[in-house]
């Protein structure tokens, strides 16, 4: 009796360990609230905002289609192999078992990689087409998995006896040995529609500008911090599965001895329904609604413009615009950091024709001659961009040659008023045993340099090893008072009041303060960094003259405002500025700061590798303690 | 007997370094019951799945009803050929199983739905059309399959080893029923197995092969009574198989003691081996016979008993009604006709020699 209870416990554990965490994403799914740390009330909001959402839903059709086709075309390539390979001498037979098995053990990372350079060897555009054969390449192993032990179970006479009561090979193939092995045959189609779906890293290195897979594209977008929207997709997706196992495994199934008496044709009808049909139109659904969207955006488009740009730094609606006025298609990418960009751009791999990073990292690139002059001729709007942004600008781009300011700020400390005891003034209080596990510190090797060297008073595009490691004993010393380096979640966490003090970029401050009054901005009295982030044109872009359409079209004042109020970085257009409605905001001096009362603010410099190096080796030191 | 209907004429097969078969020639006549008999590993599959189709020989050529089908598939040869494990289609009912052939042949429904009545009738399972194979027994679908083959109406049934997978009792009712079929059907079967039982109770020819070889082709009877070596004696039916010296024509010394036969023409003082089949052996009193021994063995087997006698050395094997307990003295007889004179072969290769008949 004790046994059998424990026995039960014992599952539900299971049970329980297993589905909390897809029961927390399902519960959250239909939060009111934004921040996962407080339930706002039910809501069927994020449903809806999912559905109208066409990033998202695109990238969820072009992963059902891409596992689709890939499953499909595993399974002929995997069922032919599969019945060679069976057909074989046994020691051929194990070899060649064992050469189907090795991308299935490969790391995957490996098999994304090679893939990739393949892909740029044979000269391909990183695409659709990638995907797929990519996906194809690594979903055969699983097909021919799971069909040969079905062959082996087949009786080979079956097949001969066919041929013998007069049929064709292939007659005999399909009508006789193909109905022994559907179920294996089903089940690698099943299995590798589910690995194309989960796979990441594959896809990762395999895909190009402008198409994204679930896997990516959610990749991208927990960067950013998770939308909830993502929540809802994963609940529709996890539910589905659900109904689909359920129906596949809990048809009505007829009693064993029933089964030995029955007249075969009446009592198969359900049976077939609901393990085949039911299921079948749920796919087909599913894929055929995939084509349709695809069809209906229509995305290949003789005119285009590839465009890369960090996450959530422009208004999609900015996009519409600019298709719907100039017929140009923009294919648009997203990047996290500065160092993810860069090795994209010097490897060459894709063509993108505007891009937009940092100072330092446009000095890099002209220093690396990786960027094309830009034809001002085409940007006549250059004009609203003000002075002392273009006079900023020659600090990593001497000549105003090759870029465009598109957004600055500076960095600076973003506090809960009702947290801290007194107005902060300094960066001190970033190692103030107060605020212990209270603190969020920047994720990336410059700003948490940067902050440093300017609280020790130092230059923060310093080369000096004393005074850098100064900063890391600094940074090593700071590390139990703080809650957690991260880069884009500073914003939702000081939202949710989860923490009291965090360094933050300008232009977040100005939502974080909208969204929780209780916020503060400050520019600590030390100094700080300006930044600039402009648009260039990489050397090998493809679309020159659409790229300076582009960034034309955003230097235009009421496109560069619907940015503003999107992104909410403060603008170097002062046209645009000169547009804002609320004169808070127009006047904000957290937006735009008084340049003249601050001497100490510096842009981030190029450095060189070495440097890079040191910076890069210093900072492991400070995350590995 | 009527003519030839099938001809293998020196087919050599080999399987990488092994050879199965090494010039072999064999014809099989219209309506012939035939069966290949032999160890495995002697050749008997691969003779029966190169008249399928299933295999092409190295060398030579098959005809059939005249004509070469050495290099025709299996789909277009007028025989079907009934599998050693049945290879029923178990996702058709039995009704879709018989059917199979005559839809490929697009006969009409009538047709087939007449000959799959005839068919189930002829094996005795009316009734079984809507049933799946796997709710049958063995027996059952062992006769499936054969209904199967022959609504195509070969000219040439083949049978691989069909009642391998039977029980004993299930075994030799389906003896009866293909001996029964093969009269009401008319047609050649070709039969593979290793069972001497089976092979003596139907066939009307047997071929006894070893080693790709074959060993003697002959009745039923023949080759039981007068095999022609060793192997052959060895195969079917137990025997006492004795080196001997041919005195002369119609005399034999064996263990040292003449015994009269009716074989001639082995030359003087040759040797030989003899076959003496165990139930052929008479036991009588003590010095009655032609040589004295003693039983050292007995085992009640049903039918007969089944004793050991030691004597002048050997261990002589004996199926007999009457019972002699262990100990009992007894003397050896055998009559003239139940001795068997082999040839004694003089290397291990022409034990397996190929004899032409």
């Amino acid at each position: 009796m004790i046994k059998k209870s424990l026995q039960k416990l014992y599952l539900a554990l299971i049970f329980i360990i297993l589905y909390a965490p897809i029961v927390t994403l399902m519960v959250l799914s239909f939060n009111q609230s934004k921040t996962r740390s407080k339930w706002g009330g039910f809501t069927l909001k994020w449903y809806k905002e999912l559905f109208q959402n066409e990033q998202i839903m695109s990238a969820f059709y072009t992963t059902l289609i891409i596992a689709f086709l890939s499953a499909a075309a595993a399974t002929v390539i995997g069922t032919a192999a599969a019945i060679a390979i069976q057909g074989m001498k046994n020691r051929w037979r194990t070899l060649y078992m064992g050469v189907t098995n090795i991308p299935m053990m490969n790391a995957e990372i490996v098999m994304g990689v090679s893939l990739m350079l393949l892909f740029i060897a044979c000269r391909m555009t990183l695409g659709f087409g990638t995907i797929l054969i990519a996906h194809i390449t690594f979903n055969i192993p699983y097909v021919i998995l799971s069909v040969a032990p079905k062959l082996k179970q087949t009786n080979r006479h079956v097949y001969e006896a066919a041929l013998d009561l007069g049929a064709s090979p292939l007659n005999a193939f399909f009508k006789v040995v193909f109905p022994d092995i559907v179920p294996g045959v089903l089940s690698g189609f099943m299995l590798a529609f589910t690995m194309s779906l989960d796979d990441f890293v594959i896809t990762h290195f395999t895909k190009g500008p402008g198409i994204d897979t679930l896997s990516t594209k959610i990749y991208t977008e927990v960067r950013k911090g998770i939308k909830p929207e993502i929540y809802a997709l994963s609940t529709i997706m996890f539910v589905t599965v659900l109904v689909l196992l359920i129906l596949i495994n809990y048809s009505p199934e007829e009693k064993e001895e029933t089964r030995k008496k029955r007249v075969k044709k009446p009592s198969k009808v359900k049976k077939v329904l609901f393990r085949r049909v039911i299921p079948a139109v749920i796919c087909a659904v599913f894929v055929f609604g995939g084509f349709y969207y695809a069809q209906e955006s229509n995305m290949m488009n003789s005119e285009k413009v590839v465009v890369y740009n960090w996450g959530e730094y422009l208004d999609p609606e900015v996009l519409t615009l600019f298709e719907q006025e100039t017929g140009i298609d923009v294919v648009y990418e997203e990047f996290e950091t500065n160092e993810i960009l860069y090795p994209k751009i010097s490897s060459g791999a894709i063509a993108y024709d505007v891009i937009c990073p940092s100072d330092y990292m446009i000095q890099r690139m002209i220093e690396n001659d990786l960027l094309a002059e830009i034809n001002f001729d085409n940007i006549p709007n250059v004009k609203n961009i003000g002075k002392d942004y273009m006079e900023q600008s020659r600090q990593f781009d001497p000549e105003n040659k090759y870029s465009v300011p598109y957004c600055w700020g500076t960095v600076g400390i973003l506090y809960n008023k009702t947290m801290v005891d007194e107005p902060i003034t300094s960066w001190s209080v970033l190692w103030d045993e107060k605020y212990k596990d209270n603190i969020l510190m920047q994720d990336s090797v410059r700003d948490a340099f940067g902050v440093t060297l300017k609280y020790l008073g130092y230059s923060l595009n310093s080369t000096d090893l004393d005074e850098l490691t100064e900063a890391r004993d600094l940074l090593i010393k700071q590390k139990p008072l703080v809650q957690a380096y991260v880069i884009d979640q500073v914003r939702d966490k000081m939202i949710g009041n989860e923490a009291a003090i965090g360094v933050i970029y300008s232009g977040e401050a100005i939502y974080t303060q909208m969204e929780n009054p209780d916020l503060e901005y400050v520019i600590p009295e030390e100094g700080s960094n300006i930044w600039i982030d402009s648009w260039v044109i990489p050397k090998n872009a493809e679309n020159k003259e659409n790229a300076e359409k582009f960034i034309n079209f955003l230097c235009r004042p009421e496109i560069a405002l619907m940015n503003f109020e999107y992104i909410t970085y403060s603008t170097p257009n002062s046209e645009a500025r000169k547009l804002i409605e609320d004169e808070a905001i127009r006047n904000s001096e957290i937006a735009f700061p008084d340049l003249s009362k601050y001497d100490n603010l510096e842009t981030f410099q190029y450095l060189g590798t070495e440097a890079d190096q040191t910076y890069g080796e210093l900072w492991n030191q400070v995350k590995s303690r | 007997m009527s003519n030839k209907l099938i001809d293998f004429m020196n087919i050599s097969k080999a399987y990488g370094m092994q050879t199965v078969l090494d010039d072999f020639n064999l014809y099989i006549r219209e309506n012939e019951f035939l069966t290949l008999l032999g160890p495995s590993g002697c050749g008997k599959t691969t003779t029966l799945r190169i008249l399928g189709g299933f295999e092409t020989p190295d060398a030579g050529r098959v005809i059939f009803d005249g004509k070469d089908i050495t290099d025709l598939p299996p789909n277009k040869r007028q025989l079907n050929t009934v599998f050693q494990k049945y290879a029923l289609f178990t996702h058709m009912t039995i009704a879709d199983n018989i059917a199979f052939g005559l839809k490929i042949k697009n006969k009409s429904k009538q047709y087939i739905h007449d000959k799959i009545k005839y068919a189930l009738k002829l094996v005795n399972l009316d009734g079984f059309e809507n049933r799946m194979p796997d709710s049958l027994s063995g027996g059952q679908q062992q006769r499936i399959a054969i209904a199967r083959a022959i609504v195509n109406e070969p000219k040439v049934l083949l049978l691989d080893e069909p009642l391998g997978a039977l029980d004993l009792k299930l075994r030799q009712d389906m003896q009866y029923e293909l001996i029964r079929l093969k009269n009401e059907l008319g047609i050649t079967f070709l039969y593979v197995t290793h069972d001497q039982e089976e092979a003596l109770t139907m066939s009307d020819t047997i071929v006894v092969m070893n080693q790709g070889y074959i060993q003697q082709i002959g009745t039923p009877e023949k080759i039981y009574n007068e095999p022609e070596n060793a192997f052959v004696a060895d195969f079917i039916g137990e025997s006492n198989i004795i080196p001997a010296t041919m005195v002369e024509d119609r005399l034999v010394k064996i263990l040292g003691v003449n015994f009269a036969c009716v074989d001639e023409g082995f030359g003087q003082n040759k040797p030989v081996d003899v076959v003496i089949r165990p139930e052929d052996i008479d036991l009588l009193k003590p010095g009655q016979g032609s040589m004295d021994g003693v039983v050292t063995h007995l085992i009640f087997k049903g039918v007969h008993y089944e004793m050991e006698v030691m004597a002048n050395n050997y261990e002589w094997l004996v199926h007999s009604t009457d019972m002699f307990p262990v100990g009992t003295e007894v003397s050896i007889h055998v009559d003239p006709f139940d001795i068997q004179i082999m040839k004694k072969p003089e290397s291990e290769d022409e034990e397996a020699v190929n004899i032409e008949e």
